[in-house]
C-alpha cells in the first residue's frame, strides 16, 4: 500500500543523510585519538618525481619530497600526514594552518617569502623549454612574440612574466599545459627539468631544451607558516642529510628511474598505458556517487524545508529563505566550496574534512535551487487537496508530508532529475580541494602516465555512463508514480 | 448541535455574510438554497473554519470555533465535509483514501480501518473499487468515495457543498441516494444544493439565503408551498 511508502521514502532519505554525515564525521576524532604527534604536509601530487599518487599500486602519495618529509618527521619524532590539494591552494593552506608545512617542488621566491617562511633549499632544479618537435624552441630569446604556458603560481610563471613581448598562459596543472601545447594553443611551456624529462619521455612528439640557470633561482625548499618554530628543527635534519649523503641517495633513487618511461606512439591516442590504473579510476565512481547522493539527499530535505518557509505565514521565515536563496544562487558554487573548506577551520577551529566540506557546500547550494522548484510544485497542487485534508482534521505536518509533497514531487520529478544529473557532473569541482573523485583521479593518472588526453576521455565516458544509469532509474520511478493516473 | 450567532464575513469591502444567527439541532437535516452568490457556500465553510468569520460566534458540539484557544483540528475531526469537486487524494487508492485519516489522525489500526472502510464502500455501493485509483472512477463514484472518506472519521455532523453540481445528470441520482440514506440514519447534516426536489424530500429544514442574509428558515412543505418573502417566491419561480 502506498501511503506509508511515501513516508518510508522520506524517512529513508533523512536516515541516509544522517548516515552519510556520520560516515564523514569520524575524521574529527581521528587526529586527536592518534597517540603519536602528527605533522601535516601540504602537497600537490601531480608532479612526479617529486610527488604523485602511486595510482597503479598502493594509491599512496610517493616521491622525492615525500621521502625527505618522512625522514625528517621521523627524526623529529612525528608521524607524517599528507594533505593533497592543488598547487595554487598550498600557500592558502599554510596561512589558514590547515597544514604544518608544504613540500611540493616549491621554489623560494621573494614574493612567497612575504607570506611564508622557508627552510634551506634541498634541491636545485633547472628550467627547460618544452615544445613540439615540429616547431622547436631552443632558448628564451626565441620565445619573443610567442605564446608561452606555465603552471599557475610556479616560479616558471615569474620567469615567463620577465620575458619581453611574450603572451603568458597560466594553467593549474601540467597535463593541461601539455594538452594546450599539443592543440597549438601555446607554442612552448617553461617547465623544470625532471618533470619535462618525464613528459618528453612519454610523448614522442615533444622535445625539451635546457635553460641556463639564472642567479635568482634559489632552488626548492620547504615552506612553513610565518614564524613557525619548525624551521630550525627541519634545517638541522636537512643539513645532516646533506652531510651524510642521505639526500643525494634519495635524489638518485627518484631521478634515476625517471628517464626509462619511454615509448609512446607518435601522435594517436595511447590507452594501453591506462590499464594499470583502471581499478584506481573506478574507485572514483564510488566517491563521486557517494558524494552526489549525500549532497542530493541533503539538498532535497533542506530545500523542501526552505520551500515550506517560503509559503509559510511567518514573515521572518519567508525573509530568511528568500535571502538564503538569493545569496546561494548569486555566488559561484566553486567559490562557496573554497570558502567552506578554508573558512570553517579558521572560524570554528574545526578542521573540516574535504568531503564533508564539499557535501555541505553542494547540499546548501542545491537546496537553494530546489527550494524554488519544490515551491512551484507545491503551488501547482490543487488547493482542494489542502481543504480536504483540513476538513478531515489532518494536522499540517502530516498533510504536507503525505498529501501535498508526494503530489508536488510527482509534478517536479523531471526538474529533480535535472538537478541530480547536474550534481553528478558538478561534483567534479570537489577535485580542487583534493577529494579523490573521478576527475581528480584522472588528473593523477595524467601526472603519472604523462598522458594528457586519454585519462580525460575515459573519465568522460564514466560520467556519461553514470548519468545514463541515473536517468533510467528516474524513468522507472516516474512510471511508478504515474500509476495512479 | 451547531449554534451560530451574528455571523458576519467580508472580503475587504465586500460583505458576503450579514448577521446570520441560527441553531441546527442534533439529527436535523438542513438544505441551504438560494441564488448563486448568496453566500451559501461561505456559510457552510465557516462552520468548520475553512473560512474565518469576520465577526460573530459559532459553537459546534460545545466548542467555540471563534475562540483562539479551541483546537480546530480536533473539532474538524468530528465534522465531515464533501466538496463539489470531490478532492480525493489522487496518489492513493480508494481504500487508502478511506483509511488515511482514521489511521494517521485517530490512531486506528490498519486492520480496523480497512474493515470499516470496506463496510462504508459497501454502503455507498463501491465494494469492488477498493484498490482502484480515483482517476479510474466516474464523477458519481468519486463523490460516493468522498462521502465514504468523510464517514470513515465517524463524524457527528456532515457538510455537503453542492455535492452534485459537478456531476453529469445521470450520476446525480446515485449520489443523492447515498445522501438521502445518510439523512434517514439520523446524521446532522447541512447540504448546499440546487436540487429542489431533493431538498424538499430529504430535508427537515430549508434555509433560504440571499445577499448574505438568512431570509427564510422553515419546513420544506411550507417553504415550497408558501414562501414568506417575495425574493424567495421569485427564486422558486425561476428554478421550479
Amino acid at each position: 500500500m502506498r501511503i506509508p511508502k511515501y513516508g518510508r521514502i522520506l524517512a529513508s532519505l533523512v536516515c541516509l543523510t544522517a548516515l552519510a554525515v556520520c560516515f564523514f564525521v569520524p575524521g574529527i576524532g581521528r587526529d586527536a585519538a592518534a597517540e603519536q604527534k602528527t605533522l601535516t604536509m601540504g602537497t600537490s601530487p601531480d608532479y612526479p618525481p617529486y610527488e604523485n599518487v602511486d595510482a597503479a599500486g598502493s594509491g599512496d602519495i610517493v616521491g622525492l619530497d615525500v621521502d625527505i618529509a618522512n625522514y625528517i618527521a621521523d627524526k623529529l619524532g612525528y608521524k607524517l600526514v599528507i594533505a593533497p590539494s592543488d598547487f595554487d591552494g598550498l600557500i592558502a593552506a599554510l596561512q589558514t594552518k590547515r597544514v604544518d608545512f608544504v613540500m611540493s617542488g616549491m621554489s623560494v621566491t621573494d614574493e612567497r617569502k612575504k607570506s611564508v617562511d622557508f627552510s634551506d633549499t634541498y634541491y636545485q632544479a633547472r628550467n627547460t623549454i618544452v615544445s613540439l618537435n615540429d616547431s622547436p624552441y631552443e632558448n628564451l630569446e626565441e620565445l619573443k612574440g610567442k605564446r608561452v604556458g606555465v603552471q599557475l603560481g610556479s616560479t616558471q610563471e615569474t620567469v615567463a612574466n620577465g620575458l619581453p613581448d611574450v603572451q603568458v598562459t597560466k594553467l593549474n596543472k601540467i597535463p593541461d599545459l601539455i594538452q594546450a601545447l599539443k592543440a597549438n594553443r601555446i607554442d612552448a611551456i617553461i617547465l623544470e627539468d625532471a618533470v619535462a624529462a618525464g613528459y618528453v619521455g612519454a610523448n614522442a612528439d615533444l622535445k625539451f631544451a635546457m635553460v641556463p640557470a639564472s642567479g635568482d633561482d634559489e632552488g626548492y625548499a620547504i615552506a612553513f607558516p610565518k614564524g613557525s618554530p619548525l624551521v630550525p628543527e627541519f634545517n638541522t635534519v636537512l643539513n645532516q642529510m646533506k652531510q651524510d649523503g642521505t639526500l643525494q641517495t634519495m635524489i638518485d633513487k627518484w631521478f634515476g628511474t625517471q628517464t626509462s618511461t619511454d615509448q609512446g606512439g607518435k601522435g594517436g591516442l595511447n590507452f594501453a598505458k591506462l590499464r594499470d590504473y583502471a581499478g584506481y579510476l573506478f574507485r572514483g565512481v564510488y566517491v563521486t556517487l557517494l558524494f552526489t547522493l549525500v549532497s542530493a539527499a541533503f539538498g532535497f530535505v533542506w530545500g523542501a524545508i526552505l520551500s515550506l518557509f517560503k509559503i509559510s505565514g511567518i514573515a521572518p521565515l519567508r525573509w530568511f529563505s528568500t535571502v538564503y536563496t538569493s545569496v546561494f544562487r548569486g555566488t559561484p558554487l566553486l567559490l562557496q566550496l573554497l570558502l567552506f573548506y578554508y573558512a570553517i577551520p579558521q572560524l570554528f577551529h574545526y578542521n573540516i574534512p574535504a568531503l564533508l566540506a564539499a557535501g555541505l557546500a553542494f547540499g546548501l547550494n542545491s537546496a537553494a535551487y530546489l527550494s524554488e522548484t519544490i515551491r512551484g510544485g507545491i503551488l501547482a497542487v490543487d488547493k482542494g487537496q489542502r481543504e480536504a485534508s483540513l476538513a478531515l482534521g489532518i494536522p499540517y505536518r502530516t498533510m504536507m508530508v503525505s498529501i501535498i509533497m508526494p503530489q508536488a514531487i510527482k509534478n517536479i520529478l523531471p526538474a529533480l532529475v535535472n538537478e541530480c544529473v547536474a550534481l553528478v557532473k558538478e561534483s567534479s569541482l570537489v577535485s580542487v580541494i583534493g577529494v579523490a573523485d573521478l576527475l581528480r583521479r584522472a588528473n593523477v593518472v595524467q601526472a603519472n602516465t604523462f598522458l594528457a588526453f586519454e585519462p580525460l576521455i575515459v573519465v568522460a565516458a564514466i560520467y556519461y555512463a553514470l548519468v545514463l544509469v541515473l536517468t533510467s532509474l528516474a524513468r522507472l520511478l516516474e512510471r511508478r508514480m504515474r500509476r495512479s493516473d | 448541535m451547531i449554534k451560530v450567532e451574528h455571523l458576519f464575513k467580508s472580503y475587504g469591502k465586500h460583505e458576503v455574510l450579514r448577521d446570520i444567527s441560527t441553531t441546527v439541532e442534533s439529527g436535523e437535516v438542513v438544505a441551504v438554497i438560494g441564488p448563486s452568490g448568496s453566500g451559501k457556500s461561505t456559510f457552510l465553510r465557516c462552520l468548520n473554519l475553512l473560512e474565518t468569520p469576520t465577526s460573530g460566534k459559532i459553537v459546534v458540539n460545545g466548542a467555540d470555533l471563534t475562540d483562539r484557544k479551541t483546537d480546530i483540528t480536533k473539532v474538524r475531526q468530528r465534522i465531515g465535509m464533501v466538496f463539489q469537486h470531490f478532492h480525493l487524494f489522487p496518489h492513493m487508492t480508494v481504500m487508502e483514501n478511506l483509511i488515511f485519516a482514521p489511521t494517521r489522525v485517530k490512531g486506528l489500526s490498519r486492520g480496523e480501518a480497512q474493515a470499516k472502510g470496506m463496510q462504508l464502500l459497501e454502503r455507498v455501493g463501491l465494494r469492488d473499487k477498493a484498490d482502484v485509483f480515483p482517476s479510474k472512477l466516474s464523477g458519481g463514484q468519486k463523490q460516493r468515495v468522498a462521502i465514504a472518506r468523510s464517514l470513515a472519521m465517524d463524524p457527528d455532523i456532515m457538510l455537503f457543498d453542492e455535492p452534485t453540481s459537478a456531476l453529469d445528470p445521470e450520476m446525480v441520482k446515485e449520489v443523492l441516494a447515498v445522501i438521502r440514506d445518510l439523512a434517514s440514519s439520523g446524521m446532522t447534516m447541512l447540504i448546499v444544493t440546487h436540487e429542489m426536489k431533493f431538498a424538499r424530500e430529504a430535508a427537515d429544514t430549508i434555509y433560504f439565503l440571499d445577499g448574505g442574509r438568512l431570509l427564510e428558515r422553515s419546513s420544506p412543505d411550507r417553504f415550497f408551498a408558501r414562501p414568506e418573502t417575495e425574493r424567495a417566491a421569485r427564486f422558486l419561480e425561476q428554478v421550479l
